[in-house]
């Protein structure tokens, strides 16, 4: 073969700028191997190409290299990494190299996004257990209120329970003692009640109407035995029936306002009366 | 850094094959613009023209260990690397369908961008060859047709095609000098 033909038949244009075919190549690069001037003649060709692509060379992005920086640091990071893994049997944790970058990245952003869901979850039910916290409290302060009102109303209900059983006994005694039996009662509309129970002696007086008693003054009921005020005791008028001092056979009771603890016999002036 | 420094051919490669990130950043300082002047003759898009250089640095990086400097010189290994990823991408269907509708925009504005690009570069070099050789090379360089296909759309003999390659080919040749 006469290389100065080969030399210019245009196969080194061809080889150099990647369109000679498989043959070709082939048989370029072994007489490249043999013929100096070949090769010589190519390295002309390749220079002149290089200095032609510079002339028109065009600027990138700036962005662009930084980019690709970034892309091989993350490639030679990852076989650092592999080649870590083969050294240690031990895998860490932090540097599973298996993961690609992107589906680093997916887990990344995963990450955050359960970083950030958990955030809200824990407010969200931290709010919730404030509000519940506040709920019971309030339904813990309604409880113990209602059972206090309980308390109270079994304590009426057992009062009131007595005094119907002491109403049932037949040998109890109603005396009625009215204002209207006092020409000079204060107070008019006064008017109470006495069970008198004939067997065991027993005073109840119950009040449906008294003035309150002025102050410094004491309201005191007074049983009439053989024509002589004898002392029932004090007494506050309330809705209860109040249990007062025994009395035997008694033909009248009636109440006066007496000082503080009651007197010996009646000084103050007389409200009810009622004859048994 | 600041001082310029130069590397010849032979210490960047060993440099390239042990990874050196400085050779590299060098390599990419010196050819980064020559390769995109190429890529953006094959691939009249900017935009894309610099995804596709991002992604052959990647390649060279990647690659470098295949390199042989006995089959050629660096650069024309770089260069080779660039031509087949941009015709790769003017292969590609999303590329084809967005030409399409580049065309049918462009049959609006005059066809500006195949313009512009005719007057840099290689295609400069190009449009000074006789119209029969200059049709050849820029199906068969820019275009990435092989001699078959150009044979095909020409309708010329194959053995025409590859004769008026070569002529067409030491033109260049002479027109690089």
């Amino acid at each position: 073969m006469n290389i100065q033909e080969y030399i210019s038949s245009g196969i080194i244009e061809a080889y150099v700028l990647g369109m000679a075919s498989k043959d070709e190549r082939a048989e370029f690069e072994t007489l490249c191997a043999v013929h100096p001037e070949l090769r010589r003649a190519r390295d002309e060709f390749e220079m002149s190409l290089e200095e032609a692509a510079l002339a028109s060379a065009v600027t990138p992005d700036k962005s662009l290299k930084s980019k690709i920086f970034a892309e091989i640091e993350i490639e030679s990071y990852d076989q650092q990494n592999a080649y870590a893994e083969q050294q240690v049997p031990v895998i860490p944790f932090e540097t599973e190299p298996q993961f690609s970058t992107s589906l680093r990245k997916y887990m990344n952003v995963a990450a955050v996004i359960l970083l950030v869901g958990s955030i809200a979850m824990n407010l969200y039910f931290f709010s919730q257990y404030r509000s519940y916290s506040s709920k019971y409290n309030e339904l813990l302060a309604q409880q113990t209120n209602m059972a206090s009102n309980n308390k109270a109303l079994q304590t009426k209900l057992s009062q009131y329970q007595q005094e119907l059983s002491l109403m049932k006994d037949p040998d109890m005694l109603l005396v009625k003692m009215q204002a209207s039996n006092v020409a000079t009662s204060p107070d008019t509309a006064s008017s109470a009640m006495v069970y008198y129970n004939t067997r065991s002696k027993q005073v109840f007086l119950v009040v449906n109407h008294l003035p309150p008693p002025t102050a410094g003054k004491q309201y005191q009921l007074w049983a009439i035995i053989d024509g002589k005020p004898v002392d029932a005791g004090v007494f506050d008028p309330k809705e209860f029936m109040l249990t007062m001092k025994n009395i035997s056979g008694p033909q009248a009771f009636a109440i006066t306002l007496e000082k503080p603890g009651g007197s010996s016999s009646p000084e103050g002036p007389m409200y009810v009366l009622g004859k048994v | 850094m600041g001082t310029t420094f130069t590397y010849s051919e032979q210490e960047l490669v060993s440099l390239l094959k042990d990874r050196d990130s400085k050779a590299f950043s060098y390599l990419y300082d010196n050819y980064s613009g020559a390769l995109l002047g190429v890529i953006s003759q094959i691939i009249d898009d900017m935009d894309l023209s610099n995804d596709v250089l991002q992604e052959v640095f990647i390649n060279i990086w990647r690659k470098i260990e295949s390199y042989d400097p006995i089959k050629g010189r660096l650069f024309t290994w770089m260069l080779n690397i660039a031509r087949n990823a941009s015709i790769d991408v003017l292969r590609s269907k999303s590329y084809q369908n967005n030409r399409n509708n580049q065309e049918i925009t462009e049959s609006f504005s005059g066809g500006f961008a195949t313009m512009k690009l005719d007057d840099v570069g290689l295609k400069k070099v190009l449009s000074q060859l006789k119209s029969e050789h200059r049709v050849l090379i820029e199906l068969a360089y820019f275009k990435g047709y092989t001699h078959e296909e150009i044979s095909e759309i020409e309708d010329i003999p194959l053995g025409t095609v590859k004769t008026r390659i070569r002529n067409a080919l030491l033109q260049l040749r002479e027109q690089l000098k």
